[in-house]
């Protein structure tokens, strides 16, 4: 009794420790994790993935929180959130991070996919981290779109309302799925609810299993990096290559890929060198989110009006290209055959890249055949979104 | 004991997966599609007497309907916009923009409806004449009737509209 008592803290704990490990193996689990080679050069680039999970994992925390006021009701949605603003500085301080870590994710997401584009992660074996990144990415876009129809107010509640009409254009099935959406013909009660139900079960359940799909394909063949870790210094590039492979530290070498590119030239560890950087870039993003969450805070329009005579709403900026697109094209069947084919189509050509794009080339240069495309694609994206804000706002 | 081979056992148990979900998925998705199968509730609200109107100058008023679906049945605050027709039809406009169905605006200067969501155009009488609206606006489905007493037309309108957008 004695002997325990006058025991070091550190050393009981280190005893503690020593009994939970014997029997759950978190050691070997800690190092599964944390030793790991990634390639040497460019590592602030491949912190933008880390950076878009905790982001994610920001959103599950403010999110869950928020359910401690919010209600799903169209009757009491907006009181319950006019509450938080106006009597509740913290809850209200929650709903501006949820909100501005959304904005900040999309951001995050679109650098993480254009840096992957540019250095061709994508190619062969790492197809489906692209596959399974690609649906994440509309599954996130899919998350912001139905968290901006809930708080019914005014943007919110004209939000649904467009929102659940687009699919009535769809040819066959269209009014179907807006009937199944809405739970009815038109925005009624039941539709705020199946889109909360939406918003915080069925997106995030579908997020969360392919964020394990993601990572696991990430651990399995190792980070890419870009063609900057693969290039070769000296005169006999076979036998360089031949050197690295065979003193290449796991994941490497990448099995089924192109022998310049199974082991990066130099590698470090993960732990220390990637987890600082990638630790240093969450800071510094959550950081922004925290500030903004508190002065910006997330807007709240007066209470949805399905009456009105003068609102004019304005979609979020995320959404404002789409919104361009339905202003562009007119008519039933344009509607149809234009939004649906080109978003659809813009939509399956992006997730299914890796598999037409299967050249060796690794530089984006040396892929005239998709960088330009590529690049066609992102520009319609931004003239859209800058036709939405002359618009909107008159530039 | 009951002997069975792998190949059988496998077979059972597909057949049995197979029934638990055939057992969870019938109601889930019957659940699931249930809104295909509901009726409006339909409801006649009596508006009152028709106010007067100047040929081609659209009115607007506004009723209390319920929507009348799922378990929703207080009346809310809708609109109407009334307009004479130099024939001295009259016309019952609903505000519901047949493209995306937001809230059209009546701009008194151009002497069009407009809508604010994707700058959808229609003339007085409802007719879609620029943007991207596939058909007019639809009008409330109504009905004008004299008061037997006073001699006023009073409108009666439906929870419904006469065109499916």
């Amino acid at each position: 009794m004695l002997r325990f008592a006058t025991r070091p803290l550190s050393r009981r704990f280190r005893s503690g420790y020593r009994w939970v490990d014997e029997r759950a193996g978190t050691t070997d689990l800690v190092h599964k994790g944390l030793y790991e080679a990634v390639p040497d050069r460019g590592a602030w680039a491949y912190t933008l993935g880390s950076a878009t999970l905790v982001l994610i994992v920001l959103q599950f925390f403010t999110g869950i929180f928020l359910l401690l006021t919010y209600v799903p009701s169209f009757a009491s949605a907006w009181d319950s959130l006019r509450f938080l603003q106006t009597s509740d500085r913290f809850g209200n301080w929650v709903r501006g991070m949820h909100l501005w870590s959304a904005y900040v994710l999309i951001l995050v997401i679109g650098l993480h996919m254009l840096r992957t584009f540019l250095s061709a992660s994508y190619k062969r074996p790492r197809e489906l981290n692209w596959v399974s990144g690609g649906i994440l990415f509309f599954l996130v876009l899919g998350l912001a779109i139905t968290g901006a129809m809930l708080p019914m107010d005014n943007a919110g509640y004209w939000t649904t309302v467009v929102v659940t009409n687009i699919p009535h254009y769809l040819p066959f099935i269209g009014d179907a799925i807006r009937t199944l959406w809405r739970g009815g013909d038109f925005v009624g009660p039941i539709t705020l609810t199946r889109t909360f139900a939406i918003h915080i079960w069925v997106l995030p359940f579908l997020l969360l299993a392919l964020i394990g799909a993601h990572l696991y394909l990430l651990r399995r063949h190792g980070e890419f990096g870009a063609w900057v870790n693969y290039s070769t210094t000296t005169d006999d590039p076979d036998r360089e290559i031949a050197e690295r492979i065979r003193r290449a530290e796991p994941p490497y070498p990448t099995l089924r890929i192109e022998r310049q590119y199974a082991a990066p030239r130099k590698t470090v560890g993960f732990f220390p060198n990637q987890l600082f950087k990638d630790t240093v870039v969450s800071i510094v993003l959550v950081a922004i989110i925290f500030v903004f969450g508190f002065i910006a805070g997330a807007p709240l329009d007066a209470r949805a009006d399905p009456a009105t005579l003068t609102y004019v709403p304005s979609p979020e900026w995320f959404y404002l290209p789409l919104d361009q697109l339905l202003v562009l094209t007119p008519q039933t069947y344009l509607i149809a055959f234009g939004v649906f084919l080109l978003v659809g189509l813009g939509s399956l050509a992006l997730i299914l890249l890796p598999f037409y794009d299967r050249s060796p080339a690794r530089r984006p240069l040396s892929r005239p055949e998709v960088l330009v495309p590529g690049l066609f694609l992102a520009f319609m994206v931004v003239i859209l979104a800058v036709l939405g804000v002359n618009r909107l706002y008159g530039l | 004991m009951l002997r069975l081979t792998r190949r059988r056992m496998v077979q059972l148990t597909g057949l049995g997966a197979a029934a638990i979900g055939l057992m969870l998925s019938i109601p889930a998705i019957g659940f699931l599609l249930s809104p295909l199968f509901q009726k409006t509730r339909e409801t006649w609200v009596r508006v009152g007497a028709l106010p007067d109107l100047t040929v081609d100058q659209p009115k607007p008023i506004t009723l209390k309907v319920p929507s009348g679906e799922a378990y929703d049945t207080t009346p809310v605050d809708r609109i109407a916009y009334l307009v004479r027709k130099s024939d001295g039809a009259t016309l019952v406009l609903t505000n519901t923009c047949s493209h995306m169905q937001c809230d059209v605006h009546f701009d008194p200067t151009l002497q069009q409806f407009l809508c604010p969501c994707h700058g959808g155009l229609y003339d007085v009488h409802g007719n879609n004449i620029g943007g991207p609206p596939p058909s007019p606006l639809p009008q409330w489905v109504h009905r004008l009737e004299p008061d037997p007493q006073t001699g006023q037309t009073i409108l009666f309108v439906k929870n419904a509209y006469d065109e499916s957008i």
